[in-house]
This record gives structure tokens, sequence and C-alpha cells, in this order.
């Protein structure tokens, strides 16, 4: 193993616990998390001075349960980001394995396209995007996926060019091994270990950038309790009430660590040569 | 000799460039009372030519400091002369002015009726008619230079608002207007105003200095810099570090925290309107009056004062503004049981209802609070948010189907403020159609006998509020934070009027 | 490209309805679609746009009435700065990071290193961003919370813009740093008794590089990008505000502008970050 083995067991629990979290929401959130009560607004967390026990993690600007809503908000979060990262990986992967093993004329054409996608500044294409489309879940994870298929795409189409002039590809090729089955077993298994490991950098960042958008305004409909829509309310409250932007921001930075430590560990399993 | 030399663009824009790096250097050299006082807003300042702005703050403050107009709007609504010193209506379609003798631009070239007649009529052409109200809301027809220092507005109909129209028609220098190109005119603006402009960092300052030949004495601060911080905590947090003077934007439930050794927080009651929109091109149960008038009786709009406002406003009482407004109008009561029957009456009951808002600050609080009310009575609300540019297209094109988060003009003018409802006001937003209204509020504008007029407007603000057009809610607080050296009294309809700050000590 | 963007910004809606005030009549606004020449065919206004972009000349914008080019390059400068003070201290930080963490594998400094760069990667940016405000600028007073005035302003938004690319290249260089010792070539080296600096230095470090320079690239414009969200906490005054507001006001000169210069930066740099590629490994051969 290249990391610290107990990381990836770390990593292995924090996911499990988010996706736990997301699938049991009905059954473990206290209240409803669209529930407001105005007259309850802005309590702090229980072990404050005057914090109630009906509100663990305290009350938001409007009086609704911040534990509830951190609960209920891990769907979103985490549905769109394995969404986007995956949708974001077939896509890129697929073209930067073409554009590397072939070249010519199918490198030029995918190199253009990732080149113009780059040209685009993500964040301006974003805001662009969903502020004239609106911010559903579909618009949203599509968005997302456009800002990371190009790591992928990036990244195997380098690998690709640099192990597709070694020997072992050139002696299949050279036996007449079919161009599918050369991509699919001399090709893509060398390529298997960075795209793990952008994949696990891009759902933390697929999560991580959904926060930022929400933040901006521009990401999900902010009316839908999801962890990047309790940061941007609470950004006004950081020094006043802590709790409300706090605790969304604990949850994204304990799922995207979960989610990285996973990665690595999973990159050092798959690499065929740290395992011979 | 004027004091902007033409130059190009380029030279003036390192000359602009050179000035701010000479400005920002010496910070801690300067003598404490020589510090300038910083204004900081969320919004950009995006131009500064004196026939296009865009809003009060921070780009009409900015405008207002660098130009004079013929009167200048009190806070309370009267009328005070600056470059008129007095004005009649001669005739009913014509209104005279005298000016005043002796002003110079801040390049040298002097004030008469030319320069009016020049600026007015610049305010006539696109691309300035677009942003400039003057022609269309007094019917202006021609402007006349009478002599040296007196100049005629002829309207095409007699009109009461000649005043409260003129109040925002600013005079910049002539000669530079018409010789230079638009965009340097744009960048650099040149009146006679309590201040000059010095330099413009766009997207992060405007500077300017006080104009020691003003035709009022210079004003008392002598540097001001405009500032824009869109983050309302970094605000804050620089109002409390002493680096900046006033703080524009703040929320109820970040005055508490604004106020420390250096800072101190003033709220005004402000004039903008606060309500829910309610569309009349939109779902049938809306255009049932007792709907609406359930709407207003299920929302406890003095519950939400009293937390997510901190108490710190009025629950609204008429679309008209204070002082003008009819004093017996009263808020609706909250009281769901009687919502209930009204629905009920009106055989609409647990409809889906669109509750729609901008990213206005406070708007997704408010709708969300309005939404939980509405469902306590059985309606299905159904948030949507929606980003500004959209938000602006859709309250154009009429286009929200339910109701939606809004506010209206900080206004002090009855017949202005009513106008907005009639059927072919442009910026009638929910789309109300109703000819006996368009007729009182049309009658009223055309009377010029005050005391009839008066009866007219009174008769139309009180048809109006009945008719429940709006879910009413209350007067956005203006809440400023202002640092504790600084002597000013904020103003209810956004402007910031530096030149009447004074510093302590 | 260009397009593109042409396109999309015109089915986005009309910018007149946002460039007037509510109450301005129709006369005026028929009169302004005149002055902005958005009564032409939009194929007309496309050519147009291109015959003037190739001259250097990238129109009027809308709402701030001055020529795109002095805009969009007058705030680019900005962004700029913080990205590259950004991306200096991310290379230097992750760089050293990374070798540091790769040369102690498994030891405490890389269980350290390991442990910053995963919960570097973990805080959303904007989020620590205020905290940073909160601790240095009103707790601690020794830092300025916005603007960009004096020489110390770009301190803060900077470290804020910069962890995550810190984290990221340090992650990498540990990790293919990690490879690179382990290959053949380098036992091979070891075996032959080279002086392990050298080693290190010549074949090691080298080789590690091939994929910094990839991400180093990518994570500069990724930089300029991410500017966007720290440039709006910082009251920095960058391209990313003055894209924010050319979307919001369907001013479509600017947008257009924007996008283009921002475009042409980043062929640039990703020309660069191809040169670069094969100035490390002569194995890629650029056609």
């Amino acid at each position: 193993m290249k990391g610290f083995p107990w990381f990836g067991a770390v990593g292995a629990l924090l996911i499990a616990a988010a996706i736990a979290t997301a699938v049991l929401a009905p059954q473990i959130a206290p209240a409803r998390p669209t529930q407001l009560d105005l007259r309850a607004r802005l309590a702090p967390p229980v072990w404050v001075e005057g914090g109630k026990p009906n509100h663990i993690l305290g009350t938001d600007n409007v009086g609704r349960d911040v534990l509830s809503r951190v609960i209920w908000g891990s769907r979103i979060s985490l549905s769109v980001g394995a969404a986007a990262a995956i949708l974001g990986m077939v896509l890129g992967s697929t073209l930067g394995l073409l554009a590397g093993y072939f070249g010519r004329w199918v490198d030029a054409v995918i190199s253009w396209l990732i080149n113009v996608q780059l040209a685009f500044p993500f964040t301006l294409l974003a805001i662009f995007l969903l502020g004239t489309v609106g911010g559903g879940f579909g618009a949203v994870v599509v968005v997302l996926a456009l800002a990371t298929w190009v790591n992928y795409a990036r990244i195997v189409r380098g690998q690709v060019l640099a192990i597709r002039s070694r020997d072992y590809v050139l002696a299949a090729r050279s036996i007449g091994v079919p161009t599918g089955r050369t991509l699919w077993r001399y090709i893509l298994p060398n390529t298997a270990a960075p795209i793990v490991v952008v994949a696990s950098f891009s759902t933390a960042q697929a999560i991580l950038t959904q926060a930022a958008l929400s933040f901006l305004g521009v990401g999900i409909d902010p009316s839908v309790p999801s962890w990047g829509a309790m940061l941007n309310e609470g950004r006004d409250y950081l020094q006043s009430a802590w709790w409300i932007a706090v605790f969304p921001g604990l949850a994204i930075a304990l799922t995207v660590l979960g989610a990285n430590l996973l990665g690595d560990w999973l990159r050092d399993w798959l690499d065929p040569r740290s395992v011979a | 000799m004027t004091s902007v030399p033409m130059m190009n663009r380029r030279q003036l824009g390192q000359g602009a460039a050179a000035l701010a790096v000479l400005l920002g250097l010496p910070r801690g050299s300067l003598a404490a009372d020589a510090k300038p006082v910083v204004i900081a807003s969320e919004e950009d300042v995006s131009t500064l030519d004196p026939h296009l702005i865009r809003n009060n703050h921070p780009i009409g403050s900015v405008i207002w400091s660098v130009f004079d107009s013929l009167v200048r709007r009190n806070a309370d609504g009267s009328h005070e002369p600056r470059l008129a010193l007095s004005w009649e209506q001669a005739e009913p379609t014509r209104w005279r002015f005298k000016l005043r003798p002796n002003v110079k631009f801040h390049n040298g070239e002097a004030f008469d009726a030319e320069a009016v007649v020049f600026n007015f009529n610049r305010m006539n052409v696109s691309p300035y008619n677009a942003e400039s109200q003057l022609w269309p809301g007094t019917n202006l027809s021609k402007v006349v230079a009478v002599d040296p220092m007196t100049v005629d507005l002829v309207t095409s109909e007699p009109t009461i608002n000649m005043l409260y129209w003129l109040e925002e028609a600013f005079v910049g220098a002539p000669k530079y207007l018409k010789d230079t190109a638009p965009d340097v005119v744009s960048a650099n603006p040149v009146g006679s105003g309590p201040y000059k402009f010095v330099s413009w960092r766009q997207g992060d300052r405007v500077v300017l200095s006080a104009n020691p030949t003003y035709w009022n004495g210079a004003p008392p601060i002598k540097g001001v810099v405009f500032r824009d911080i869109p983050e309302l905590s970094s605000r804050i947090n620089e109002l409390k570090a002493g680096s900046v003077d006033i703080a524009v934007g703040l929320t109820p439930d970040t005055a508490g925290g604004a106020k420390s050794g250096n800072s101190r927080v003033v709220a005004v009651n402000g004039l903008r309107k606060m309500h829910m929109g309610i569309s009349f091109t939109g779902i049938a149960p809306l255009k049932d009056k007792r709907i609406r008038q359930a709407l207003n009786h299920a929302v406890d709009v003095q519950t939400m004062i009293d937390t997510l406002q901190g108490g710190m406003t009025k629950p609204l009482a008429s679309i008209v503004n204070p002082p003008n407004n009819d004093p017996s109008l009263k808020p609706f009561a909250y009281n769901a049981d009687k919502a209930k029957a009204l629905l009920k009456e009106a055989g609409h009951e647990g409809f889906e209802l669109q509750v729609a808002y901008g990213r206005y600050p406070g708007a997704k609080e408010v709708s969300e609070a309005v939404a939980s009310y509405l469902e306590a009575i059985g309606l299905k609300p159904k948030l949507e948010a929606y980003e500004t540019g959209r938000f602006e297209e859709m309250l154009k094109q009429k286009a929200f189907k339910g109701i939606y988060y809004y506010g209206w003009a900080s206004l002090i003018n009855p017949s202005v403020e009513l106008v907005i409802l009639t059927s072919d006001a442009v910026d009638n937003s929910n789309g109300y159609n109703n000819p006996d209204y368009d007729k009182m509020v049309k009658t009223a504008s055309v009377t010029l006998d005050e005391t009839k007029r008066k009866v007219l407007l009174k008769q139309a603000e009180d048809f109006i509020w009945d008719e429940c057009t709006w879910v009413y809610l209350w007067y956005l607080p203006e809440i400023y934070g202002l640092g504790s050296r600084l002597n000013y009294p904020p103003r209810p309809d956004d402007y910031i009027e530096i030149y009447r700050a004074t510093l302590t000590g | 490209m260009s397009f593109a963007t042409f396109m999309v910004a015109q089915t986005t809606g009309d910018p007149i309805t946002l460039l007037v005030p509510a109450n301005a009549t129709e006369a005026a606004r028929a009169a302004l679609r005149t002055h902005l020449g958005l009564d032409r065919p939009v194929p007309v206004q496309y050519a147009l746009f291109v015959l003037h972009a190739v001259q250097g000349d990238l129109g009027s914008s809308f709402v701030y009435k001055q020529h795109v080019l002095d805009l969009v390059v007058n705030r680019l400068g900005a962004t700029f700065e913080l990205a590259l003070v950004a991306f200096a201290i991310a290379l230097v930080l992750g760089v050293g990071l990374g070798v540091l963490a790769a040369l102690n594998r498994n030891g405490m400094v890389d269980l350290a290193v390991t442990g910053f760069t995963m919960i570097g990667l973990a805080i959303p940016p904007f989020w620590l961003g205020l905290i940073l405000i909160i601790v240095f600028a009103v707790r601690l007073q020794i830092l300025p919370v916005s603007g960009s005035d004096t020489a110390v302003s770009v301190i803060l938004p900077a470290v804020t813009l910069s962890l995550q690319s810190t984290a990221r290249l340090a992650r990498l260089l540990r990790s293919s740093m990690i490879e690179v010792l382990e290959a053949d070539y380098i036992r091979t080296a070891r075996a032959k008794g080279l002086w392990r600096c050298r080693v290190l230095w010549v074949h090691a470090f080298r080789n590690a590089l091939i994929p910094l320079v990839t991400m180093a690239g990518l994570e500069l414009g990724d930089l300029i990008s991410s500017a966007v969200v720290i440039e709006a906490i910082f009251a920095w005054p960058g391209i990313g505000r003055l894209a924010i507001t050319a979307v919001e006001q369907r001013d479509f000169p600017l947008l257009q502008g924007a996008v283009l210069v921002a475009a042409i930066c980043f062929v640039v740099i990703n020309l660069v970050v191809d040169w670069l590629y094969t100035r490390i490994d002569p194995r890629v051969v650029l056609r």
C-alpha cells in the first residue's frame, strides 16, 4: 500500500455514514426540513447557552431545525456529486482514450473540444447556463459534468500518449490484435489508476462546486434543503449564528474527505504495480 | 483653462491609474483628519454619465455629489433650490426658472441657460432618453433660454410633476459633454456639484474630492471614496475595523453585530414598499378579490416584522408613501380562520400557488415564511427562485403566475406612486387592468387645483388598497452602519448626500 | 468559440428590457435598440462583431458605456495578479510538500502532509475565506478585510484561493514521485550506485514533473475560474465580478469580450503546457 492503510477505512466509514444518512433521512431526522417557526429562529445548539433540547444543532434564520436540514441535505449533495462524477467520467475517459490512441483528426477534433471547453472559464459558464436555464437537478448535474470531463479526457489522453508507443502496445498491434481489444486489454488498464484518482477528486469537486454555485445563488433551487443552500443562508450569520453555516460546512468537508480517502485507497488497490 | 485636458482614452486611463497609485500609497502619511470618508456598497458603479443614472445608490449618490440639478428633493419630499433660484408656473404649460448666477463647472465652464438647454436636450436623444425620464415624465416639449439666467420649460400638457422630475435632471459641463467621446464622459464626469471627480477604478472605488469653489461653500468632508464591497460581512468587518465610514445595506439580523467601538447603526423607515405582487395574468383564483383578501389575512405580517425584520419597520398601510397617505387605511389583520372562510366562500380551496422570489437581500426568508402561512390555510405554495436578470424579465413580461416578492418605489409623490397599477403603465408587473382606476389616476394627474387633486388621489388610493393587488408587507428598513467619527442623518430613499455629513471633533 | 458564446447570449433574452427603467417609453426603447445595433438581423450582428473583433475592437459595453477591451483588460490584470500569487503559493507549497512526503513515505511528515492535503481539499474555499476574514482581519486585525489598495491585501484572497490547488499539487507530486521512485530505471540507477541526489533530481523529479505540468496548466485555469467566487468575498476588482454583472444584465458585448479574452489566455496557457511536455518527456512528440 502506498498511503496509510487506515485512511481507506476512515474514508469508507465516512461515505457509508453519509449514504446511510441520505437513505434513512425520513427515519432519523427529528423534524420536517421545511418546518419553520419564526418565533424560534436563531436558537443556538443545545450545548450552548439558550439552546433548546428539541433543536440539537440549533435553528436557522427562519426557525427550521438545522440537524434535520443537514440530514435531508445529504440527499441532494450526494446524488448530485455522484451523478456528475459518473457522467463526466464516462464522457471524459472515452474521449481521452480515443484521442490518445487514434491521434490524427480524432485527436484534433477532441483536443479542439477540450480546448473549447477549457477556454470557457467554468464558473462563468455555470453562472451563465444555470442563470438562464434555471437550476434544476439535471441542469446542475450536466453543468458539473461539463466541468469534470475535461480532467478525465486530458489525463487519459496524456497517459495513452505516453504508453501507446511502449513495446507491449506496439507488439500487440504488430501481431494484429484488433483495435478494440488493444484499447480494452492493454491501454485501458493502464489508465484505470489515473481515472480512479480523477474520479475521487471529481466526486468531491462536484460536491464542493455545487456548494459554490449555491453560494453564488445559481445552484439547485435554494428552496430545496441542500448543504450548499444552507451555507448560502448562513453566510451573513457566521459571526452571530455560526451554527447555520458551520454544520453544513462540516458535513461537506467530511463527505469530501471521505470521497478522497476512499479514492486514494481504491487507487492503491487497483494499481497493478503495487499489488505485485 | 479646463482642468480636464483633452487626452485620448489611453492617456486618460494612465492618468487615472497614476492618481490611484498616488492616493493609495501614502495612506499612513496622511493626517488623521484628512483620511477620506469611505462609503461601502453592495453594488458596482457602472457608469457616471449624469443622464444614465441606473440606481439611487451608489450611482445616484456619486452623481448627486458631482452634479447639481435645478432643484433638489429633500429627505421629506419638499423641494430645495439648487441651480435654480426660484420658479413659477407662468402658464399651465410653461414653467419659468430663474438660474443661480456665478456658478462654474469643475473644468471652468460657466453655468447659464444655454447649459440647461443643452443638457435637457441631450436627455431626449438615444441612448439617454431610455434612462432619463424628464421628457416623458413631464410631457416636456421645448426648453427655451429666455436670457442667460432664465430658462422656460414648455410642456405639451399641464403637468403637476415638473419639480419631481427635475430633481434628477442633472446638468453637466455642456462644452465638455459636446466635445468628448461618450465613453470618456461616462468615466470622467464634470459637473458643478460639491465634489470633483478624481478617479475611478472599476469594480473597486470612485474617489471624489471637495470642490473648494462650490457656490454653497466647500463641503466639510474633503475626500470621499465610494467602495464596492459585495459581501455583507466584509462591509461590516471593514466598518468595525474603522476602514469604512458608511456601510450600506445592513440587514436587521446583522445590525446588532455591526455595533462596535468604531461604529454604530442607524435605521430609517425606508420608503420602498415590500409586498408579494399578485398576478392578474396567471391562475384564475387570484382574479377573485375575496381570494386576494384571504391571502392578506393569512399572512402574519406583524410577527414577520418582529422576527425577520427585527421590529425595525412598520406594516404597509397604503400604496402611497407617507406623508401623503390616507391615515384612515389600516393594515389587514392576521386571521387565518377568516382567510379560510373567504377561500371557501370564493370556492377555491387548496390550490397550488407559485411563490417566486429573486436574489434580493432577504427575499428567500420572506418568501419561505409567506409560503408557510399559506400552507397553514390549506394552499399548496410552490417556492421558485429566480436569477436576478430572469426575475426582472419575468416582471416586465408580466409572466409570473402566482405571487412574487417585490418592492416598489422609494419616492414621495402620490400620483407617480399610483400610476404603476394603471393598465398602460409599462412597469405594471402584475397586469392589473381596471378602466375605472385608470380614469381616477389620469384625472388626478392633470388636475392643477391642489385641493381637488388631493381628493381625487385619495379616492384612487382607497380604491386600490381595497382591491388587494398585493399581499401587503412592510416598508423596507434602510439600515446603515456609521463610523463613530461621522455625523450623518441617512435619507429614506437610498441616496447618500455625503456633502451634508460632518466629522466629529 | 466566439460563435457559441454569441449564440448562447442571443437566446437568453432581450437586453433592452434590462437596460432601461421599467417606465421608459416604447419609442426610447426602439431608439436604444437601433443605437446598440440590436435591430439588425442576428447574422449581420455576428459578422460585424467578428469584423470588428479581428481589428481589436470588441465594441462598447451596454451597461458601462465603455470600450469592452479596456474594461476587460483593466479587470483581467487584477484577476491575473490574484491567480498568479495563488499559483505561486500552490506551486511552491504543493511541490515542496509533495516531495517531502514522498521522501518520508509513511513517516510522520508524510502523515502530516497527507492529512493537510486531505483537509485542504475538503474545505469549501469560500467558506474558508469567510473564516479567515473573521480570524485574521476582525479578531487579530493584522490583515485588511477586503479590497486591493495595499500590497498585503492580496494575502488573504490568494491563500484562500490557493488552498485547493496546493493540496491537489502536493498529492499529485507525492504519488507520481513515489511511482517514479519505484520504477525499474530508478532502481537500476540506484543499483548502479548513482549518487542519491542525482537520481532524485535528474531522473525521479524530472519524470514526476510530467503529470505536474499537465495539472499545473489546468490549475492556473481553474484558479482564474475559481477566483470568481473569491473575488466576491474579498471585493477584489477582477474579471469575475465584471462577468457576473454582464450575465445578469445581458450585456452581450461585455460578456463576449470577457469570454473571448479569457479564452485567448487559456489557449496560450495550454500551448505553454504542451511545449513544456516536450521539454520534459522526450517520448512525447508534438505533431
